[in-house]
């Protein structure tokens, strides 16, 4: 038994206890999402009782509906296109960034990685009405070139800081040893650092594109009816006084799963990730 | 060329600062930019409809306004109900599941990943679960307490007593499971020689959990402090999906305040003020937390 099962003895009726709280709240993370799960699945005569009804016959009926409509299609198709062009982006400005902060001699580096940090903490409300007019001003307001353009400066800080924590973890051996065999800084960067970062570079890209899939008010101030995202689309059932349970369960549903999927893939990277790499170890 | 420069180019300072200028560039262009204007436009009364129009100069007007706005104080005082709330119910419940999470000796990797969950679940989806989970009529709350003899559910939304604690309920659902991976974290960095010390000395289960590990993982904790009120103090998304701020003003925080200001009303000047106030106020929150954490080292 590990060192950390102590407390003589009542350790047993602890780790029983233990469990008994980590199940809990398991049930309470899952019933809405198992909840919404069931819903996209039951007829409309099964969503609209006052007893829990699980002998329904399940249909795909609200995933047709939804689908053909085609606003949900192209919601989704703009979602992806955004998540994806801020995170090329934002990796592509905020890595080298973090790369020059972390290993050459610019002058004042912590200085300037410390003003990264503070952008982070702007309000997204602050920046929402100067940016709408900076984006009307350069014919990008309803383009997703600018809502991608708005993501990016958001999350560019966020990348600058996980990336230095995963380049300060590169050994300072291998790029000296590749500097003294004559490789340029440039290419020690490219062919020695940034493959070892991969890992980190994967983590960073999805954390972004978490950010931007799930991003509301930008989406909702700068884009029109043709270039709305998936949180938009989704609002736009919640809001009204009759709404379509099993088309927005759907909605719901066909969004979850990609983040789901990418979330349990980095999951390894996710906690460093969150805390912006500052827990890290 | 002058050997001087020769040298630069070849240690690589040359290649820091063309590595370093485009994000600086682009983060000043989207971020400091327009902060700067939003400033600017604060000093001016003016409607967002007659952008071509000359805006009027009222100088610190809006901000004068702004101190006497018995809107802003409400939304003021529900920010903070909200942020106090839902930060202590997410620290304090995320320390005990953490802490559950640490003694077990099994199944530790699958109980982490279905915690994840609600976090990278859109804001928007979230509260779209919440308004099923508790209509008054067809939610399974409701549900439950119908097949347990009751009279149905209650209309939690449409309660100007019950919304902002609802609010605060989906950010709990939302963000806990934050504060267990961050904690858990700060819990497995703990050297196990701390613990084999405590069981020689027969030190029990809560002595442990707060002699040896809360001390230890008060760094995640104020990670998870910052992070968490920060959000909570902006908050945005789920108010505005949820409730709008009703009934009546009930739910009304500082973001929709000042974006219903803006884009509702169309006073942009003083939406700008509010704009302004709202980042004082989180740069206000972040620093007392950054100097907590720079005196630990972790900054």
């Amino acid at each position: 038994m590990s060192a950390r099962a102590v407390g003589g003895s009542n350790t047993r009726a602890w780790q029983i206890a233990s469990y008994g709280m980590v199940l809990f709240f398991l049930a309470w993370v899952l019933i809405p999402i198992c909840t919404v799960t069931l819903n996209s699945f039951k007829p409309a005569t099964a969503i609209f009782t006052t007893t829990p009804d699980f002998a329904f016959v399940p249909t795909l009926e609200h995933y047709a509906n939804i689908w053909a409509k085609g606003n949900f299609a192209r919601q989704f198709l703009n979602s992806t296109i955004v998540a994806v062009g801020t995170a090329i982006l934002a990796l592509g400005f905020g890595t080298p960034a973090a790369y020059a902060l972390t290993r050459l001699p610019v002058h004042g580096a912590e200085r300037w990685f410390r003003a990264f940090l503070l952008a982070r903490m702007v309000p997204a409300v602050s920046l929402v009405v100067p940016l709408f007019i900076l984006l009307q001003l350069a014919g990008l307001k309803n383009t997703l070139p600018g809502l991608i353009l708005t993501h990016t400066g958001f999350t560019l800080p966020l990348v600058v800081w996980m990336m230095r924590s995963f380049f300060q973890d590169v050994p300072r051996e291998l790029e000296e040893a590749a500097v003294v065999d004559g490789a340029s800084r440039w290419l020690t960067f490219w062919r020695v650092a940034l493959p070892l970062t991969l890992p980190g570079l994967a983590a960073t890209a999805v954390l972004v594109v978490f950010f931007s899939w799930n991003e509301f008010l930008f989406a909702l101030v700068l884009t029109g009816p043709q270039m709305q995202t998936v949180p938009i689309g989704v609002s736009a059932f919640v809001g009204t006084v009759s709404v379509d349970w099993g088309g927005s369960s759907a909605a719901a549903v066909l969004a979850m799963i990609p983040m789901f999927v990418l979330g349990l893939l980095i999951q390894r990277f996710l906690v460093s990730g969150l805390a912006m790499g500052a827990v890290k170890g | 060329m002058s050997p001087r420069r020769a040298s630069r180019l070849e240690d690589g300072t040359l290649l820091g600062y063309a590595m370093l200028a485009p994000a600086v560039v682009l983060v000043g262009i989207l971020i400091l930019l327009p902060l700067a204007y939003s400033v600017v436009l604060s000093l001016y009364d003016w409607k967002l409809l007659e952008m071509n129009r000359p805006k009027k100069w009222t100088g610190l007007g809006n901000y004068w306004k702004l101190i006497t706005d018995d809107g802003l104080h409400n939304a003021f005082i529900n920010t903070v109900i909200f942020m106090v709330g839902a930060v202590t119910v997410e620290l304090v419940l995320g320390f005990i599941i953490a802490l559950a999470v640490f003694h077990m000796t099994q199944g530790r990797r699958l109980a982490n990943a279905i915690i994840l969950l609600p976090m990278v679940i859109t804001p928007v989806i979230t509260a779209l679960l919440w308004r099923y989970m508790l209509d008054p009529q067809f939610g399974i709350v409701a549900q439950v307490m119908t097949a347990l003899g009751g009279h149905g559910g209650i209309d939690v939304w449409g309660s100007s007593m019950l919304a902002l604690p609802g609010l605060m309920l989906v950010d709990v659902w939302q963000w806990t499971p934050f504060a267990i991976l961050i904690l858990h974290a700060g819990m497995l960095g703990i050297s196990e020689e701390q613990f084999e010390a405590a069981a020689v000395d027969g030190a029990g289960y809560l002595r442990v959990a707060f002699s040896i590990i809360l001390p230890a993982i008060i760094p995640q904790v104020l990670i998870v402090l910052l992070f968490r009120s920060m959000d909570t103090y902006r908050i945005f998304d789920t108010v505005f999906v949820l409730t709008r701020g009703g009934p009546g003003v009930s739910t009304d925080t500082l973001g929709l305040f000042t974006f219903r200001n803006g884009f509702s009303y169309l006073q942009m000047g003083y939406a700008m003020a509010l704009s302004v106030f709202l980042l004082a106020t989180v740069g206000l929150i972040s620093a007392v937390y950054i100097r907590l954490l720079r005196r630990r080292g972790m900054l």
